[in-house]
């Protein structure tokens, strides 16, 4: 067990520090005020190969090992203040290129993956709907065989990416009879496929630069090699998708979670009260001490979880246990943050405010963390 | 190489310590249905599978983890032993 990062690791992690903070973090704040998406940041994460972080060399990724790619996202969440953006290649990297590179067919890989690694495709995963959420796999969307293809209809809501996207990773009924054990399959759709069209486009709470919207299917027309993987692999590829996005997405936040801690520190030595910095009182450094543990304690489990992505079937415990630690630790750290600035933390131009919206979604994207405190407890035998 | 009543056996043993605590073992036959049944939900089947990846040194595709390899104990021998050929 070696707790030091190999040279290959640390050499990337502070390039695409130096990278986020010089190219991405600049008008954060008036993206987020005007919900933008930038396109152009987008493309410069794709020339620095973030969205192909673990795609292989040869489809045009870096061809990172697990943990070195949760090594780079951290350095990302770090780096770059548009949580939003980090979403979005997150979204993008773990939910829909990875399941391609681990279940598409050589034709598929070849086809989206280059384009996919090197972000001049965005891809959305649709598997939430209007009436299932956590519990995914009750979803109401069908692809029924059809004139050698298959025939989709349903809606999916909460598309991260969708409303730029040019991919979608559909999850949808095949086999109505088996349901989640057997019955859901998964199908790579192209934007202009005639009957797939996005709907509703949201405004959030946080990660504003993140689209996020509808994806409608109306007797959408599939070819039969649009199929990713085997018919009934959907509940299978989207588990193993969600261990990485678990994971990696908490691999980002540890970056932000140390963003926090090193903004309450730099505020703490400067800022005087009553003629002391107010470092020097205990209600104020105890907090930052906290929230150094809790980041190391996090940062240990995601290292661990991480390097068993794609060599255990139980890392998705690991990733229920990421999930509920890290996003809870996010919060609690921007909300701390926020309290040690005082008055200026509530103020839009220092950021921790917006630091902890951006937050607020850890605790319920990739299945709540009462969803994930009920997994634990069964992969325990209980609940 | 296990037969396959060596392998019902241990998946029998492995699903009432693990899923069926306390139940009469006589109650799980060979034929009784784990998904379709209801006692294996996606949880439990990931963990199933991971027991028999472990036990037998097999592998399990994406789409095999459902009730057409998985549904009773005389399938799952029947799949573990064709995997192990």
């Amino acid at each position: 067990m070696d707790f030091d990062y190999t040279s290959l690791q640390r050499d990337f992690r502070e390039e695409i520090i130096r990278f986020g903070k010089k190219e991405l973090s600049p008008g954060a704040r008036e993206r987020d005020r005007t919900q933008h998406f930038d396109r152009a940041l987008w493309d410069k994460c794709g020339e620095m190969g973030l969205q192909g972080l673990a795609v292989p060399e040869e489809y045009g990724g870096i061809g990172l090992d697990p943990l070195s790619t949760a090594i780079a996202l951290e350095a990302f969440g770090y780096g770059c203040e548009d949580g939003g953006l980090v979403f979005s290649v997150c979204a993008h990297l773990l939910a829909c290129t990875i399941p391609i590179m681990k279940y598409g067919s050589d034709e598929q890989k070849a086809k989206y993956l280059p384009a996919l690694a090197r972000g001049e495709m965005i891809a959305v995963n649709t598997m939430t709907e209007p009436e299932s959420g956590s519990d995914a796999f009750t979803m109401n969307t069908t692809a029924l065989p059809d004139a050698g293809g298959y025939r989709v209809n349903g809606v999916k809501t909460f598309s991260s990416n969708g409303p730029v996207a040019d991919l979608a990773v559909l999850y949808a009924v095949t086999d109505p009879e088996k349901g989640a054990h057997g019955g859901i399959s998964v199908f790579l759709v192209e934007k202009g496929t005639p009957g797939f069209s996005p709907g509703q486009k949201y405004e959030k709470m946080g990660l504003r630069t993140c689209p996020i919207g509808e994806m409608i299917f109306d007797e959408a027309l599939l070819p039969a090699e649009s199929m990713l993987g085997e018919p009934g692999s959907g509940t299978a590829i989207f588990n193993d998708s969600m261990a990485w996005e678990r994971v990696c997405i908490a691999a980002s936040h540890l970056g932000t979670i140390n963003r926090l801690l090193d903004q309450a520190v730099t505020y703490a030595r400067v800022r005087k009260s009553s003629g002391k910095k107010i470092g020097a009182y205990q209600a104020v450094s105890h907090k930052i001490a906290d929230m150094k543990i809790a980041l190391e304690s996090a940062r240990l489990l995601v290292y661990k979880a991480a390097s068993r992505l794609d060599r255990a079937r139980d890392v998705a415990l690991d990733a229920s246990m990421v999930k509920v630690l890290v996003s809870e630790t996010l919060i609690k750290a921007a909300m701390d943050t926020l309290q040690i600035h005082g008055g200026y933390g509530f103020m839009a131009e220092y950021d921790v405010e917006r630091t902890l919206r951006d937050s607020m979604g850890g605790t319920l994207y990739s299945g709540t963390n009462e969803v994930h405190r009920n997994i634990v407890a069964r992969w325990l035998g209980v609940g | 190489m296990p037969d396959k009543s060596t392998i019902r056996t241990a998946v029998k043993e492995f699903i009432l310590e693990k899923f069926l605590p306390g139940e009469d073992p006589d109650s799980l036959t060979d034929d009784t249905p784990l998904i379709s049944g209801g006692i294996l939900d996606s949880i439990s089947t990931v963990t199933l599978v991971a027991f028999l990846e472990d036990r037998f040194g097999v592998q399990f595709q994406a789409h095999e983890m459902s009730a057409d390899y998985l549904d009773s104990p005389e399938t799952i021998a029947n799949t573990v032993e064709e995997k192990l050929g």
